[in-house]
C-alpha cells in the first residue's frame, strides 16, 4: 500500500495531467481505536481505518477542491475531475494558488500502535474507581482513544511534508445524581502523547468530579446584578473562541471585525496574553503545516494586553496583501502569579463560570447564555452552586475588564489556559 | 452490494449488523463576491458492528470489497473482546426492516457545477448592486446526500438515499453601535432543483432578510430575566429538540436525565402533544427521511408527550432492554465509521389552533421570538438556543426589533406555561445535531406562546 506523500504526489501528478495549472493534495492516513466504557448501557470497542485524500486544483486563477476516502484509481480520476469541473466553473482570484519556498518537514511524534488491552484495562479499573471514589456522580460513556495518523502533503511546486502523530485522548460528560436530584451535565477532555494509566487523576476531572457533586445543590443568585465572572481552564474557550474568530483574517476581510482598526493597541490589561503555539511541546493536537503546506508558526496574538497581530491564514495572507501568521490554532494564555483562591478572595460578587451554554456570540461579540456547573461568589467566599442563571454582555469589553489570571493552568493537549477574571457581566437569575 | 451485506451478515452466527455508507457533500462559499470554497466532499466505507457477551464491537474500513467485509466482521469480532463488561444482556428484539427508500431525483436535468456558481455570482451582484450599504454578503451552500445498505443477522436489509440543500445568507451592516448581522436558512429536503431554481423567490427572502437586518440595527436588546413569549413555528422545532427531545433520549436518562422519574406525569399543559416521527414526519414534510434505523430496526413514531403527559423515552435495542421498552427505530450513525447512536428523527410539537395574532395580543410586556441559531439541551432539562431575529410586544401589539439574545427554561417547567399552540406546523431546513457524531434531524412545530429566561443588556 503506499505512503500517504507518495499518494499525494500522486494526486497532483493526475490532476496536473488532466489539466490543472497547479494542484496540492494531503493524504492522510488514519488508524484509530477507541473505548467507549459505560456501567448503565453496553459499553463498546471501536476500531476504525480510514484514508482520505483533499485535492485542490487550480485552472487560470480559478480554485476547486474534492476530497475522498480510498485511493481506488478510478476513485482518484473521480475526485480529479470533480475539482477541476469546480476550479472551471469558479471565480478567478489572484489570492488562489499554492505555497513555496518552504523547507520540506519530516516530523514523527508518539507512539506508532496502542496498547489496546491496557487501554481496556486502564478503562476497567477508571470505572470502577469512579464508582468507588464519586458513587454520586453518572456518566453517559467515557472514551479513551488512540490515533495514529500519518499524512503526507504534496503541490505541483515539488513541496512535500510529511508528519505521523500517535495520540492518545480521553473525553468524559458526566454529572451528579442523588436522590431524584441529577445537576447539568459537564465535560472535559484531553489529547497527550503517552498513554495514561490513571484517567481518574487526569486533566482537570477531579476538580470537576467534586464541583459536580457540591452542584447537587443549587440556589439562585440573590438578583439581577453587574459583577465579576472567574472563567475556568475547561471555560476559557467561551471567550477565546469568538475573539479568534473575530482576530482572524476572514473576519478582516469580511469587515466585521471589532478589532480591525485596532493592531498596536491595547485591547486587554497587561496581565494578559494570548500565545498561538501549534508547535508547543506538550501539544499533541498540535500541527506542522498547515492545509496549503505552509509551516505552521508560534505567533503572539495579544502580548501583555497589545494586539500584536492577527490570525492571518495563507489564502487571507495573498488576500489582503499581509504576511502570513496563522495556520494552526493551539491557543496558550499564560498563567499569572495569582492563585486562585487569592483571586476569588478578592472579589465583591461574581460568578466562577465552569461551562457556557449560550448562543454564537455575533460579529459584535454581543453574548448571552446559561453559567453551567458554576458557583456565585460573595465577599470573596464561593457561597454555592448557581442554579439557572443568564449571563450576558460582550467579550469585547470582558477582554478589556480582565483583571486576573491564575497561576494555576490546565494543559489540554490543544490548548493551555489559566483562570480568567474579569468583570462587567450581567448577571440574572431565574425566578 | 445489500446481498453481499446480507449473505455475509446471515453467515456471521453472532448479532451483527453490516453497513455500507456513503456521504456525498458539495459546498460552496461566496463571501463578497469572492468563492472561498468549492468543493466535494465523498466519504464511503464499510461497517460491522457485532453485539457479543454484553458489549458491542465495531469495525470500519473505507473499502467494499469482500475481503474488507471479512477483515471488519473479524476486527469487530476481536474488539467485542476488548470492551469492558458490566452486567452482559442480551438486546431487545426488533422486527426487520426492510425496503428501498431513494430520495434522489432520477430526472436527467441535474444543476451542473457551472449553473451552481453563476447563481452565487447572480446573487451576489444582485445583493451589492441593491444593498450598497452592506459591510458583507455571505452566501453558503451545502447539499447533503446520505446513502446506506443495511444487512443484519436478524434479516433486515434495507437502502437509502436521502437528499438536503442548505442554503445561507448572511448579511451585515455597520450600525450607531458597531456591526449588526442576520442569516436567514433556506432548502430543505430534497436537491438543489427543488429549492434553488426560482432566483426572483430568492431575491425576495433576500429582501426581505435585508429589511429585517435594517430593523435589527436599529433595535433594542431585550430586558434580562422571565418574560411572556411567543416563539415562532419557525423557532419551535428546536425548542421540541433542545428542551424535550434530548431530555428523553434513553441512554442521556440513564445517565440521569430529569426525564428519567417522571413517565406517566404531566409534564406540560394539555395544549402540548410532542412526537418524534419516522418517514418524513407527520405531514410528510420534514427536512428529512428515514425508514428503518441502522440496527435494522423499522421507524415507528413516537409520542414522547401526549396531551400533556410524559409517555415514552426514544431508545436503540439496548436500552429498550434495559428499561423495558420496544426500540421504535432511533439508533442513527452519521458516517460510515460511525456506530449507531440514539437520536431523534423528525420531532415535533402537534399544532393546535391558537392563531398567531391571539398568542401575540395577549401578551403586555414581552417579545416574539422568529428566528433561532444554535441550542444545547441538559439532563436537569434546562435548555438555552440563541435567538437572532424578533420584535418587542408591548400592549399586545409588536413593537421594536431585537437585537440578539439567548432563551433559557427547564423544559417541563416552560411546557407548563404554554398557553397557545398555533395552527401552522413548519419545519427547519437545516437542522443538525451534535451527540459525539453530528446528524441530520428534522426540527418542526407550530408558534406557541410561554413563559421562558431572556438574556439581555439591563
Amino acid at each position: 500500500m503506499s505512503a500517504p506523500q507518495d499518494l499525494a504526489a500522486e494526486a497532483v501528478a493526475r490532476a496536473k495531467k488532466a489539466g490543472a495549472d497547479e494542484a496540492q493534495a494531503a493524504a492522510a492516513r488514519t488508524s484509530y481505536f477507541e473505548i467507549d466504557y459505560s456501567s448503565r448501557r453496553a459499553s463498546l470497542a471501536r476500531s476504525v481505518d480510514s484514508l482520505r485524500i483533499d485535492l485542490t486544483v487550480f485552472r487560470a486563477g480559478k480554485r476547486g477542491s474534492a476530497s475522498l476516502t480510498g485511493a481506488r484509481g478510478a476513485d482518484l480520476d473521480e475526485a480529479v475531475a470533480a475539482a477541476l469541473a469546480a476550479a472551471e466553473a469558479g471565480v478567478p482570484d489572484p489570492a488562489n494558488g499554492v505555497a513555496e519556498g518552504f523547507d520540506s518537514l519530516a516530523t514523527d511524534y508518539g507512539p506508532e500502535r496502542p496498547d489496546r488491552a491496557a487501554m481496556s484495562a486502564a478503562m476497567t479499573e477508571f470505572g470502577a474507581a469512579l464508582a468507588e471514589q464519586h458513587p454520586k456522580i453518572v456518566t453517559d460513556g467515557a472514551l479513551y482513544a488512540f490515533t495514529d495518523a500519518e499524512t503526507g502533503f504534496a503541490n505541483s511546486r515539488g513541496l512535500r511534508h510529511v508528519t505521523r502523530r500517535g495520540v492518545h485522548s480521553f473525553g468524559l460528560m458526566f454529572a451528579a445524581r442523588d436522590a431524584g436530584r441529577t445537576t447539568s451535565f459537564n465535560h472535559t477532555g484531553w489529547q497527550r502523547f503517552e498513554p495514561c494509566a490513571d484517567l481518574l487523576a487526569s486533566g482537570s476531572l477531579r476538580r470537576l468530579l467534586d464541583e459536580a457533586a457540591l452542584s447537587l445543590d443549587t440556589k439562585p443568585a440573590p438578583q439581577k446584578f453587574v459583577g465579576d465572572l472567574i472563567l475556568t481552564p475547561d471555560a476559557a474557550d467561551t471567550l477565546i473562541g469568538p475573539l479568534a474568530g473575530a482576530l482572524s483574517g476572514h473576519a478582516l476581510f469580511a469587515g466585521t471585525s471589532p478589532f480591525k482598526d485596532k493592531r498596536g493597541a491595547l485591547v486587554a490589561p497587561p496581565c494578559f496574553s494570548l500565545l498561538n503555539r501549534p508547535r508547543g511541546a506538550t501539544f499533541a493536537g498540535g500541527a506542522d503545516f498547515d492545509s496549503y503546506g505552509a509551516p505552521t508558526q508560534d505567533l503572539d496574538v495579544i502580548r501583555g494586553g497589545v494586539l500584536n497581530e492577527f490570525l492571518v491564514d495563507f489564502f487571507m495572507a495573498r488576500k489582503l496583501e499581509r504576511p502570513q501568521t496563522a495556520g494552526a490554532q493551539n491557543f496558550v494564555v499564560p498563567g499569572g502569579d495569582k492563585a486562585l483562591s487569592d483571586i476569588v478572595a478578592g472579589v465583591k460578587r461574581g460568578v466562577l463560570l465552569a461551562r457556557f451554554s449560550g448562543g454564537i456570540p455575533n460579529s459584535a461579540l454581543d453574548f448571552a447564555g446559561v453559567a453551567k456547573n458554576s458557583f456565585y461568589i460573595e465577599d470573596g467566599e464561593i457561597r454555592g452552586a448557581l442554579s439557572e442563571t443568564m449571563v450576558s454582555g460582550n467579550l469585547q469589553e470582558l477582554l478589556r475588564q480582565i483583571y486576573a489570571v491564575s497561576r494555576e493552568t490546565v494543559d489540554f493537549g490543544s490548548c493551555r489556559y489559566p483562570y480568567i477574571a474579569t468583570s462587567g457581566a450581567l448577571i440574572s437569575p431565574a425566578p | 452490494m445489500l446481498p453481499q451485506l446480507a449473505a455475509k451478515a446471515q453467515a456471521s452466527g453472532v448479532e451483527t449488523a453490516l453497513r455500507w455508507h456513503a456521504n456525498e457533500t458539495v459546498s460552496m462559499t461566496m463571501r463578497q463576491g469572492v468563492l472561498l470554497a468549492n468543493q466535494r466532499a465523498r466519504s464511503s466505507g464499510i461497517s460491522a458492528r457485532v453485539f457479543r457477551n454484553g458489549a458491542f464491537g465495531f469495525a470500519a474500513l473505507p473499502d467494499d470489497s469482500a475481503d474488507a467485509l471479512d477483515r471488519a466482521l473479524r476486527r469487530a469480532a476481536e474488539n467485542a473482546e476488548l470492551a469492558p463488561r458490566a452486567g452482559a444482556q442480551p438486546l431487545a428484539p426488533a422486527a426487520p426492516g426492510r425496503g428501498l427508500f431513494d430520495y434522489r431525483r432520477t430526472d436527467a436535468r441535474k444543476f451542473t457545477a457551472a449553473e451552481r456558481v453563476e447563481l452565487f455570482r447572480t446573487l451576489d451582484a444582485a445583493i451589492a448592486a441593491k444593498y450598497p450599504d452592506l459591510v458583507t454578503r455571505d452566501l453558503n451552500l451545502t447539499l447533503f446526500c446520505s446513502e446506506k445498505a443495511l444487512a443484519t443477522s436478524g434479516g433486515a436489509e434495507t437502502f437509502s438515499a436521502v437528499p438536503r440543500v442548505i442554503f445561507h445568507v448572511s448579511l451585515a451592516l455597520e450600525a450607531k453601535d458597531g456591526i449588526v448581522d442576520l442569516y436567514d436558512a433556506m432548502g430543505g429536503f430534497g436537491e438543489i432543483e427543488d429549492h434553488l431554481a426560482d432566483v426572483d423567490s430568492l431575491l425576495a427572502r433576500i429582501d426581505a432578510l435585508y429589511d429585517d437586518l435594517r430593523r435589527k440595527a436599529e433595535g433594542a436588546f431585550c430586558e434580562a430575566g422571565p418574560q411572556d413569549v411567543v416563539l415562532d413555528s419557525n423557532v419551535a422545532g428546536i425548542l421540541a429538540h433542545e428542551a424535550v427531545g434530548h431530555t428523553c433520549e434513553a441512554d442521556l436518562v440513564l445517565a440521569g436525565s430529569i426525564a428519567g422519574d417522571r413517565l406517566g406525569q404531566r409534564v406540560a399543559s394539555e395544549k402540548i402533544t410532542l412526537g418524534d416521527f419516522g418517514g418524513r414526519g407527520p405531514d410528510g414534510r420534514s427536512s428529512f427521511a428515514i425508514h428503518v434505523d441502522d440496527e435494522g430496526t423499522p421507524c415507528a413514531d413516537t409520542l414522547l408527550i401526549e396531551k400533556g403527559v410524559l409517555k415514552t423515552f426514544m431508545h436503540n435495542r439496548d436500552t429498550a432492554q434495559r428499561l423495558g421498552a420496544a426500540p421504535a427505530g432511533n439508533a442513527r450513525a452519521f458516517a460510515f465509521s460511525d456506530e449507531p447512536l440514539i437520536r431523534m428523527r423528525n420531532t415535533c410539537i402537534l399544532p393546535g389552533d391558537d392563531p398567531l395574532d391571539d398568542m401575540i395580543g395577549a401578551i403586555e410586556h414581552g417579545y416574539y421570538f422568529r428566528r433561532a441559531t444554535n441550542g444545547q439541551a441538559d439532563l436537569t432539562g434546562e435548555f438555552m438556543f440563541g435567538v437572532n431575529c424578533g420584535r418587542e410586544i408591548r400592549n399586545g401589539k409588536l413593537g421594536r426589533a431585537l437585537r440578539d439574545t439567548t432563551i433559557s427554561g427547564v423544559a417541563f417547567d416552560m411546557l407548563k406555561s404554554v398557553t397557545h399552540v398555533g395552527p401552522t406546523l413548519s419545519w427547519s431546513p437545516s437542522g443538525w445535531c451534535g451527540k459525539k457524531q453530528p446528524i441530520t434531524v428534522g426540527m418542526g412545530g407550530p408558534a406557541i406562546k410561554c413563559r421562558v429566561h431572556v438574556g439581555g443588556r439591563s
